[in-house]
């Protein structure tokens, strides 16, 4: 993209659109914004080769090599541990640069899961997947802060993740707290990040990560109530939405920024399963609570009102947008379904095509496309499912899908128009 | 956040490169103890092949010795029991107790997850912790193989883990077919 720009410097001096001196400081400018990049993707390659370097070792290890006496094969459990060490030493001692630093990091992380993996296969020890995973993170927690590493924060946040879904979905009632504290550790690390360099690859690639983190984990916290896992879900969704809207987020593209696009995501496909009455007729059957994962779920709601609250007092929600309000609605609707289950599903189909409708309108105030077709596949899929469920002849069904696919054209075509007609007009 | 000075930075690092030699050292140190001046002893078993995504082929043992008659029917899934052992005339491991609190007696026990409670036979199943032996990856399968070969014989069952057991602690130090530890038995 610079680059293009660059090339064309020469044709727009020669045309007179700007003076030569002009080109000289914007050829400047991009090369000093460029001159820490081929470092970059150096680091990248540099973070991944530590990546298969380390994974081989552990691989190789774990081919349980017969040969080797119980002496060697101890030895061998710490050499790759002391090499990654005396890596990361010396990057530190010496202020070696960011690759070094990335890269030295990785591997002694992978070196410290091999050496606790060989000790596990010399002594047959049973210790469990998860309580491995467990240790290896700790372990090397403190190495994210002392090397300022991201690759260390991104591994990190996925064994962490791992290690709750090992623990959390495994059999029995068990509850990962500890991922809990594991994400909180990363916690510093992640908000410096957001307050210094919100727009950079990296801090998106953790706006994505933490949010896809907790959806994944969130179900193995409630244990006993499988009904309040649905509800859980939609709260937050609800949060990450709202957490998409504070100005830290908003400013960004919406690639960069996962919280929105998850939490609208995620909440459209959640309303789409409770439009269905079968999920309601399961609430309405609930006997018996289990105060632990209400608990649970009410401090994921409390989160998610405050951080309503708090866009409110920097007016930045929008009071026709209904996404930021739905997790309070499906609140109730849930309470509303223990006692009937067809109110709920008649409020949540409507619910869902005000959203609908809610995300064309925005699409179409702000001649966005995207979310234009967006609302519009709300819509679509609200009618799929009304079909599944419904008993309607084949030709109706047949004519509501011309007419739906129909809306698609008509619409993306008249915004086409309007678009150029503005564009004529300027 | 305020700046730390390097040479502190490189302390806290040394710091954190010790503990991280320190816990496979004192795994390593915990095992060694145990199999030095634990008691040993033999557990029938059944080996099955699986594989760990990080540490490699193992086979999981199954052992004869998984449930005990217990009273007590409050028992709930994964909670911790105390079993207690004795060994007969040719080493093997027997069934003394089982407990949901630690006795006083002298008698060698191992701490194990229950499974499931039998309400009928009033016995309490449950899985011995050391259930994994690693192998090198190409002797795992055939030595699953090779115990299915060994039980052809009419004998009783030849297939046991040998065991040391200290305090609560167990070290499975290795499985024998007939005698002959496995991953030689294989190589036959």
């Amino acid at each position: 993209m610079n680059s293009k720009l660059i090339r064309e410097l020469p044709e727009l001096v020669e045309n007179g659109v700007i003076s030569k001196d002009v080109a000289i400081k914007i050829e400047s400018y991009y090369k000093s914004k460029n001159s820490d990049n081929p470092n970059r993707l150096f680091t990248v390659f540099g973070v991944l080769g530590s990546i298969l370097i380390g994974l081989g070792i552990i691989l190789i290890l774990a081919h349980n090599w017969d040969v080797f006496p119980k002496t060697v094969k101890t030895l061998l459990a710490f050499i790759p541990l002391l090499i990654g060490q005396t890596l990361v030493g010396f990057s530190m001692l010496k202020k070696k640069s960011r690759t070094w630093k990335e890269a030295s990091g990785t591997f002694l992380f992978f070196a410290v899961g091999a050496s606790m993996a060989m000790v596990s296969q010399i002594y047959n020890i049973p210790g469990n997947f998860s309580s491995y995973m467990l240790t290896w993170v700790l372990l090397c927690a403190p190495l994210i802060y002392l090397l300022k590493s991201n690759g260390l924060a991104l591994l990190h946040m996925v064994f962490a993740t791992i290690y709750a879904c090992e623990y959390g979905y495994s059999y029995g009632d068990n509850v990962p707290w500890v991922y809990l504290l594991l994400i909180l550790t990363l916690m510093p690390y992640y908000v410096g990040l957001i307050q210094k360099r919100s727009k950079e690859n990296i801090t998106s690639i953790f706006n994505w990560l933490l949010p896809l983190s907790l959806v994944v984990v969130l179900g193995a916290f409630i244990v006993r109530f499988d009904e309040l896992i649905f509800l859980s879900y939609i709260i937050l969704f609800g949060l990450f939405y709202n957490l998409g809207k504070m100005p830290k987020f908003d400013n960004l593209k919406l690639r960069q920024n996962g919280y929105l696009v998850l939490g609208s995501m995620g909440t459209v496909v959640l309303l789409l399963i409770t439009s269905f009455k079968w999920v309601w007729r399961d609430v309405y059957g609930i006997v018996g609570t289990d105060m632990r994962d209400v608990s649970l779920v009410a401090v994921l709601f409390t989160a998610a009102v405050f951080a309503l609250v708090y866009l409110f007092m920097k007016n930045r929600v929008e009071k026709t947008n209904l996404f930021h309000f739905i997790f309070m609605i499906m609140s109730a609707l849930f309470f509303i379904g223990l006692t009937n289950a067809v109110i709920p599903t008649i409020i949540s189909n409507v619910l869902l095509f005000a959203l609908g409708v809610n995300a064309i309108k925005i699409g179409v105030d702000k001649m966005h496309f995207g979310v234009l077709n967006y609302g519009l596949t709300i819509v679509a899929a609200l009618i799929f499912c009304r079909f599944v469920d419904t008993n309607m002849g084949f030709a109706i069904k047949g004519l509501l899908f011309v007419v739906v696919g129909m809306g698609f054209f008509v619409t993306n075509y008249v915004m086409f128009k309007k678009q150029r007609n503005k564009e004529e007009k300027l | 956040m305020k700046k730390i000075k390097p040479q502190y930075l490189f302390m806290l690092f040394m710091l954190v490169a010790i503990v991280q030699l320190l816990v496979p050292a004192q795994m390593i140190l915990g095992q060694e103890t145990i199999l030095d001046t634990g008691a040993a002893y033999k557990f029938r078993t059944q080996p099955i092949d699986p594989s760990d995504p990080f540490r490699g082929k193992y086979i999981t043992l199954r052992y004869e010795m998984n449930a005990g008659i217990s009273k007590d029917s409050l028992w709930e899934r994964n909670e911790d029991a105390y079993v207690y052992l004795k060994k007969d005339s040719l080493g093997f491991a027997e069934l003394m107790k089982v407990s949901k609190t630690p006795l006083d007696i002298e008698n060698d026990y191992v701490i194990v997850k229950t499974r499931w409670y039998d309400q009928n036979k009033k016995t309490i199943h449950f899985n011995l912790p050391f259930d994994r032996f690693y192998m090198e990856e190409s002797k795992a399968k055939p030595a699953e193989d090779a115990y299915r070969e060994a039980q052809r014989d009419s004998l009783p069952n030849n297939t046991y883990g040998l065991v040391y057991i200290k305090e609560g602690d167990a070290v499975l130090k290795d499985v024998l077919i007939n005698e002959i530890p496995i991953a030689d038995y294989v190589e036959q």
